[in-house]
């Protein structure tokens, strides 16, 4: 079991229940999602049909600056960054390359670039924002949902937003009410309001 | 008459010819042969007496002969949909647990199997279900859903249907009406490889009732047999037709139980199939249907039983 703070899997169906459980368990331990996700709730019914997860995320990771991962060495003529951990580098070279123009933009080796120094805005350095995990992870906890869902349910209404998220799906047209109806009551028993 | 036992035989690449040249001898037929690497696989049909010599023969070459039940047939594992972000999905599992027990799987993905209400079976996936020995439904985790879908999918399949799923055996055989030859409960939507003790006896389970299915069908066939083993029109075709030799499909010529499928393409080899000499005076045409297969181009032969025919080979 996942060592969420809350991890409900309800439905109708007691094999069918269990099963979920399963499958949300394998799901969310391959996206390596137990860490972001604080609770989660799912209700599945076949009879309906209706599939709703509703959950909260721990926390949001924040956006990597430059500062976070490279030294900033400021001489007189030019700028050397001294990169630290390679992750990030390919975006950071997309921003310097539109900032500075790619023929200013040197990388004599791996983990060194060397920018021209008194480029407007270069004291902001440190804090450009590079990347932001965020983006992704919505992505990821949408797409683990989806995972989980039953494979026949392709209609299906999602939303993540301020640390929620729920995802619902069925077979059918889904009602215009559904979220006041069926995912609000979820939230409550999390003892959150959406 | 000699019976002949589904047998594999487990060994290493070296003298493993002896071995194969031996099974003919004795008056058997090897249907499948793998090799990987230095191990070689053979599944194999061998006389009931000459187990034992085999066994004695094959020890100091550190091979081991092992019955198979499944050895020479053609099993379709139907699964719902095959959706990539479903997977790893439980079919594969289980297709390849069934060709460990000898038999040569095939996948079957729908199209539009998914869905309790949408669910349905087009022409082409269900005479390819047709051509096999028996059909192996690996179902989900709601016994609503399996109510639901399961006549749409089933839907015109004449080959026996094992079902699985995640409800029990007794829930599953409530749910299915009219009922199907075999249940297996407990296995359904699975988000990672069997791998657990429970997991992995579910899948002999599995086995043991597709070994069942398969038994009663082999009891009815020996009432009326064919009017030759499949296995030995196979050799024939080997022999007889140098190009299934150079074709590069693991299986050129695929043993079933009561006929063949040959990878050859249909237009052009099936006038030869349909003449070839099986004994003096009978040709592959008098004993069996030569038929355009549904999967690719290939042949599918079926062979008439003895009452049809009036011959035995």
């Amino acid at each position: 079991m996942p060592p969420l703070n809350y991890f409900v899997v309800e439905s109708p169906d007691e094999v069918g229940r269990d099963a979920y459980e399963r499958v949300a368990g394998d799901v969310l331990q391959d996206l390596d999602l137990i860490k972001v996700i604080d609770r989660l709730h799912i209700y599945v019914d076949p009879k309906v049909p209706i599939f709703i997860a509703a959950g909260l995320l721990r926390h949001m990771p924040r956006e990597i600056r430059v500062a976070d991962f490279a030294n900033v060495n400021r001489g007189e003529k030019e700028i050397v960054l001294d990169i630290g951990d390679e992750t990030y580098l390919a975006p950071l070279l997309q921003k310097l390359w539109v900032i500075y123009g790619k023929e200013n933009v040197d990388q004599p080796d791996r983990f060194t670039v060397v920018l021209p120094a008194g480029v407007a805005g270069e004291e902001d350095l440190d804090r450009l924002v590079v990347a932001d995990p965020s983006e992704t992870l919505y992505k990821d906890v949408i797409y683990a949902l989806q995972y989980i869902a039953p494979e026949g349910f392709k209609v299906r209404r999602q939303y993540i937003r301020d640390g929620k998220f729920y995802y619902v799906a069925s077979e059918d047209t889904l009602p215009p009410d559904i979220v006041e109806t069926a995912v609000v009551p979820l939230f409550e028993k999390m003892g959150v309001t959406l | 008459m000699t019976t002949l036992v589904p047998v594999t035989y487990k060994g290493g690449v070296y003298r493993h010819d002896e071995i194969m040249d031996l099974i003919d001898d004795l008056g058997g037929y090897v249907v499948q042969k793998h090799v990987m690497a230095q191990d070689v696989v053979l599944q194999s049909f061998v006389p009931r007496d000459d187990l034992e010599m085999i066994r004695r023969i094959a020890k100091p070459l550190a091979g081991e002969v092992i019955e198979a039940p499944l050895v020479g047939t053609e099993i379709a594992v139907v699964s719902p949909s095959l959706e990539i972000h479903h997977l790893p999905h439980i079919s594969c599992d289980v297709a390849e647990y069934l060709r460990r027990s000898g038999a040569k799987t095939n996948m079957v993905g729908l199209a539009r199997g998914f869905g309790k209400r949408i669910a349905n079976l087009n022409d082409e996936e269900r005479d390819v279900i047709n051509e096999h020995d028996l059909a192996v439904y690996v179902l989900g985790n709601f016994e609503e859903c399996i109510r639901q879908k399961f006549p749409a999918i089933r839907r015109e399949i004449r080959v026996p249907i094992v079902v699985t799923g995640a409800p029990d055996r007794e829930t599953l055989m409530r749910a299915i009406d009219p009922p199907v030859e075999g249940y297996v409960g407990g296995i359904g939507r699975i988000m990672h490889r069997f791998k657990r003790p429970e997991e992995l006896a579910k899948l002999d389970e599995l086995v043991d009732e597709v070994s069942r299915v398969l038994d009663a069908r082999r009891d009815a066939l020996a009432k009326d047999p064919l009017s030759v083993f499949p296995p030995r029109l196979m050799a024939i075709i080997e022999e007889q037709i140098h190009e299934v030799t150079m074709l590069t499909h693991p299986t050129p010529v695929t043993a079933q139980m009561e006929g063949l499928r040959v990878k050859l393409p249909y237009d052009s080899y099936a006038d030869d199939v349909r003449s070839l000499p099986v004994t003096e005076g009978v040709t592959v045409g008098d004993i069996a249907d030569v038929t355009p297969s549904r999967m690719r181009n290939y042949i599918l032969i079926r062979i008439k039983p003895f009452s049809e025919t009036r011959i035995l080979v």
